[in-house]
């Protein structure tokens, strides 16, 4: 409209060419979104495709010379010799209760840190935060041998306690929900003070809304952990009681040989990522669609 | 702003998380750094009561190791590259998804797709795609150049040995870094669209109303809107960068490098794992030290340079 | 400053702790050698621990033999573990170790003990062999604590020596199940062609040359581990490898260069390649029916049923595969490596628990019944000779074909050559020798002799002994 102001000299037709030519330009811009989106969701979707496939060949033909893009003969095999090896309703059930528990626990400790660093002043604060971010500067692998040998002094092996308390806390997640919070102002906090609205208070009605696509994606990547892990489980509990999926399945595919059955694993694999697909469609909504943004400054 | 009141309530929210760091981070670090200054420390021979002298003998070791320029020039040379690679095609992908309706929510889905794929699986899939089978001594012949090859020579141009025998190292770099950018692009579009979707619409309703162009929406708008979370992302991927080394395994194999030539991907982390399968934690403890000194500086400048461009 | 003054507070922590680096926690157990207490096993009531790679079907054998074990010693819970691969097991109980959460038993491989060492962790068993202590079993009978000398001569003797090869002579191991590597062929082929399989590498040289004529676009032998080709090479030419004492890498030696330089000119005639310089599998290679195929293939013996071609709806295989020893250096006196894994015994608090731990160890490794299910279940080959009369066994033996039963002809070639086995000294870094004289095949075959082939030679060997030293 404001445009309009500026150039009523400018003649009707001229007017009307200029916004044929954007109505042009923007389809030209959108066929161009499209093509970009679709070359790269090709892209991207290639592995997950190759994953499928190679679930489906039986082993003669993975191991064939020249791969082959489709499967000769679908094998739906792999998908039982998977599901036979394990017990699989133990597994999904240690797995889901750890992977909801730890989930649960990690995003109120996330979000309560979170918020003191974006929004409390304190002493140390600055010098804290670094410190936060330079714990992430050391490969974990070497925390290894401490940690368990912390975990046998607590006499935490072989429980559920050791599978969810040492990873609760991921300074990933909390730098990230602290991006996230610092770009709500800080005027929405004080007028909250003012009204009599406690920390917690506005933390829950104000703060956790605004950042529920940041704590969407903190969930699915927490749980996606619980799902994944495999290193820390086998070593701290892998007993039949809190034995994870991913454990349970590699053993299907992994033969007394020592070689590693591939379409096996991928159809583990591919049995390991459904319930998670499953998730993420569920919450996907939450994080495209878009809380109220009146507040966010940003 | 502070007064005593807010002190404690903020060390109380920051309690639990205190707590767990202090038991399952801070003490590992405190020994990893006290390992690393006991001469040639190996956990079993500690295990079996073995004492170790005071000294800095692990990170002389560690310096004076001959690949450990190779291993910091593989290191620096894939995080310079895949950041911002990664990040610019990540943002793109972002703000295209955004400004879509019809189809939105399909593509999502299949952006989201790598995420429940398994890693083991992508990286055959490089492996399979990148790889030559049966190539000829002479490197005239071949039984099958693989997929990538096959679209080049499509095309009209020459087959490249990427990863196999005898592959050059521009070749190698570059598949690695397809490879990390491919890896890192589920995890940075959905921090990226969840950043998105914080932007009030109202700033893009002006634009619209402006004429702006789209280009300068994207840089005088989206970029320093978002700029929070991609800082995030510039920062922790540059540490995650420093940190490559599973990816390497992806397409080499733990011998880090093409057939004939271990090692000639070998990054800081590869050689602090190294040392762990028989147990000599001294030596990849100083190493660690190390390379945690070089990623700090990074971040120190990143963050300096981060602080006058992040708009809160 | 507040950020230097966190820095101080860091560092001042830090001091502390140096200090009190006494607090390492101590492994007692491991500083004592088993002695094995007096009258044996007290019939007291343990469990003890089994770390293994073992798969389903291979658990339900194991557990059958654990019930008639508890026949005869009811008071003896034996718990088992699929840990998950070889390398997995070794990584668990190297990190539980430290703390002495080690288990009972483990499947091993000889440089899995060496490792276990570094903190003396592993029983010898000597002692144990040699105990004439009498134990009286459940039901009445009574067995020996240590090995009859019938027992110990019903071993397949290369693979009872494993247990020794820890360079001072005492006994660590027990073999467990093994493989070997053998030559496939494509008899089919072979026959049509009337071509000698061949028995010595100037044998294989030569057919080789044959097989380019009547194939042109083939690679006639593929070969999967250029490690093992190397160790075996070595054994065979009598020629250094590593030593378990002393200086450890000895493989820099002109006899090994010569071999070396002979294999790179077969690879660069295509006469032969290998899994990761061809950049697949050898036995894709060899099971091919269309395009680059290869007609003979040396692989490990517990994967024959990899090496058959894909039969057709009808059940009809393309061609037929045949087994034999691969090639020697000298035929009368073969050398074929030992692969597969042993199981060792770990120090405990409880003597009791060792010793049943041992009872048992001994009840798996020395019963004919269990070796030859296990054998027969798992495609490896039993450890001892008798299994070979085991009726069951000897009947599957006998339908062995290059078709359907081609992991009984593996298993039978295997039991043919009991004789020649051999295993390499284990130490601390035994695994490393194995990967670097793997690559150094690689290198020599593919590297760039333009500088001159002796020099290129030279590079890759000092390359190998200089990354096994670092």
């Amino acid at each position: 409209m404001a445009k309009k102001k500026d150039s009523v000299v400018m003649h009707e037709r001229d007017l009307q060419q200029v916004s044929a030519q954007q109505r042009v330009m923007q389809g030209v811009v959108k066929a161009f979104t499209y093509l970009f989106l679709g070359v790269m969701a090709l892209i991207v979707l290639f592995p997950f495709y190759w994953m499928i496939i190679s679930s489906l060949k039986d082993l003669a033909e993975y191991r064939l010379n020249v791969p082959t893009l489709w499967p000769q003969k679908m094998v739906f095999y792999n998908y039982v010799e998977a599901f036979e090896t394990a017990d699989l309703a133990q597994l999904f059930l240690n797995t889901a209760y750890v992977g909801i528990v730890s989930t649960i626990l990690s995003l109120v400790i996330t979000v309560l840190s979170a918020f003191a660093f974006a929004r409390l002043e304190f002493k140390g604060k600055d010098a804290m935060f670094a410190a936060l971010l330079a714990t992430m500067m050391i490969p974990g692998e070497l925390f290894t041998i401490t940690n368990y040998a912390t975990i046998n002094e607590f006499g935490w092996m072989k429980t559920f306690t050791v599978l969810i308390v040492p990873f609760l806390v991921s300074v990933f997640y909390i730098y990230l929900l602290r991006q996230n919070f610092m770009q709500v102002p800080n005027e929405l906090y004080l007028a909250a003070k003012v009204d009599g609205c406690g920390d917690l208070k506005y933390l829950w009605k104000v703060m956790i809304p605004l950042a529920m696509p940041t704590l969407i994606s903190i969930t699915i990547l927490k749980m996606m952990g619980a799902w994944n892990s495999y290193v820390w489980p086998r070593l701290v509990a892998n007993d039949d009681a809190h034995r994870l999926i991913t454990n349970g399945l590699r053993n299907a595919f992994t033969t007394t040989t020592g070689d590693v059955n591939y379409p096996v694993q991928m159809a583990a694999v591919a049995i390991v990522s459904a319930p998670l697909f499953l998730v993420f469609l569920f919450l996907r909504k939450y994080i495209m669609q878009g809380v109220s943004r009146s507040g966010i400054k940003g | 702003m502070v007064d005593s009141k807010h002190q404690w309530k903020a060390w109380i929210y920051l309690s639990p998380a205190i707590v767990l760091l202090l038991i399952f981070t801070v003490w590992p670090i405190i020994n990893t750094v006290r390992i690393a200054f006991l001469e040639g420390y190996n956990a079993l021979e500690a295990a079996y009561g073995v004492q170790f002298q005071f000294g800095l003998g692990n990170f002389i070791k560690v310096l004076q190791y001959s690949d450990f320029m190779t291993c910091l020039k593989n290191t620096m040379l894939l995080t310079v590259l895949t950041v911002p690679i990664s990040t610019i095609l990540a943002l793109l992908i972002a703000v295209a998804l955004n400004s879509i309706k019809p189809l939105q929510k399909f593509l999502q889905t299949i952006f989201f797709l790598p995420y429940v794929t398994n890693s083991i699986a992508i990286g055959m899939v490089f492996a399979a795609m990148f790889n030559i089978i049966g190539l000829s001594p002479d490197g005239m012949r071949a039984e099958s150049w693989g997929i990538i090859n096959n679209v080049i020579m499509f095309f009209g141009g020459e087959p490249v040995n990427w990863i196999n025998a005898q592959s050059s190292y521009a070749a190698n770099i570059a598949v690695m870094t397809i490879y990390i950018v491919w890896n890192a692009l589920p995890f940075k579009i959905l921090i990226l669209l969840g950043g998105l979707q914080s932007i009030n619409k109202q700033y893009y309703e002006a634009a619209r109303v402006d004429g702006t162009p789209r280009w300068r929406v994207l840089t005088r708008i989206t970029v320093p809107l978002l700029s929070p979370m991609l800082v995030y992302v510039v920062i922790t991927s540059f540490i995650g960068g420093f940190k490559e080394y599973s990816s390497i395994v992806g397409i080499f194999g733990e011998k880090m490098g093409p057939v004939g030539a271990d090692l000639k991907l070998n990054t800081m982390v590869g050689y602090i794992y190294e040392a762990l399968p028989e147990m000599n934690y001294g030596v990849a403890s100083a190493a660690a030290l190390v390379l945690f000194g070089i990623i700090l500086v990074v971040t120190l400048i990143n963050l300096q340079v981060s602080k006058k461009r992040v708009h809160f | 400053m507040k950020k230097i003054v966190a820095m101080l507070l860091v560092v001042a922590t830090l001091l502390g702790v140096c200090l009190m680096s006494g607090c390492n926690k101590q492994n007692t157990v491991l500083t004592q050698d088993f002695v094995i207490p007096e009258g044996g096993y007290d019939g007291s009531k343990v469990t003890i621990n089994f770390y293994h790679t073992m798969g389903e079907p291979l658990r339900a054998v194991l557990d059958a033999f654990i019930v008639e074990f508890n026949k005869l010693y009811p008071n003896i819970t034996v718990a088992h573990e699929q840990v998950g691969g070889y390398e997995d097991v070794r990584d668990q109980i190297k990190t539980e170790l430290t703390v002495g959460n080690q288990p009972n038993i483990a499947y091993c491989y000889p440089d899995h003990v060496a490792l276990y060492n570094v903190a003396r962790a592993v029983v010898t068993l000597d002692d144990l062999i040699a105990s004439n202590i009498e134990i009286t079993r459940e039901d009445g009978t009574k067995e020996v604590l240590g090995l009859t000398a019938e027992q110990k001569a019903d071993f397949i003797e290369g693979y009872y020596e494993e247990g020794k090869e820890f360079g001072d002579g005492k006994m660590y191991t027990l073999p467990f199940s093994k493989s070997t590597e053998v030559l496939y062929y494509n008899k089919t082929f072979f026959e049509e062609h009337e071509l000698k399989v061949p028995t010595t590498w100037d044998e294989m040289e030569a057919v080789c040359a044959q097989i380019k004529a009547i194939d042109e676009n083939c690679i006639p032998l593929g070969y999967d581990s250029e490690s093992n080709w190397f160790i075996t090479m070595c054994e065979q030419l009598g020629s250094d490898y590593t030593s378990a004492t002393g200086e450890h890498y000895q493989f820099n030696n002109d006899a090994n260069k010569q071999f070396v330089k002979r294999f790179r000119e077969w690879y660069q005639k295509e006469y032969v390649t290998t899994q990761e310089i061809y950049g697949a599998y050898t036995s894709g290679l060899f099971t091919a029916t269309t395009g680059q195929r290869s007609y003979m293939s040396i692989g490990s013996s517990a994967g024959a049923k990899h090496q058959r071609p894909k039969a057709n709806d009808q059940g009809e295989y393309p061609f037929e595969v045949g087994i034999t020893t691969i090639p020697q250096v000298n035929p009368d006196t073969p050398k074929v490596i030992s692969q597969g894994p042993s199981v060792c015994i770990f120090k405990d608090e409880n003597p009791q628990e060792v010793i049943a731990s041992w009872l048992f160890v001994k009840f798996l490794t020395t019963n004919v019944n269990f070796q030859a299910a296990f054998a027969d279940a798992s495609g490896y080959v039993p450890v001892l000779k008798s299994v070979a009369q085991h009726p069951t066994y000897a009947d599957k033996m006998s339908k062995a074909d290059g078709y359907d039963n081609i992991a009984y002809l593996s298993a039978k070639v295997c039991m043919e050559q009991a004789h020649a086995y051999y295993t390499s000294p284990a130490f601390n870094g035994s695994a490393k020798a194995r990967d670097e004289v793997g690559s150094l095949i690689q290198a020599a075959f593919i590297g760039d002799a333009s500088a001159g082939l002796d020099a290129l030679i030279d590079k890759v060997f000092q390359d190998a002994i200089n990354n096994c030293k670092k």
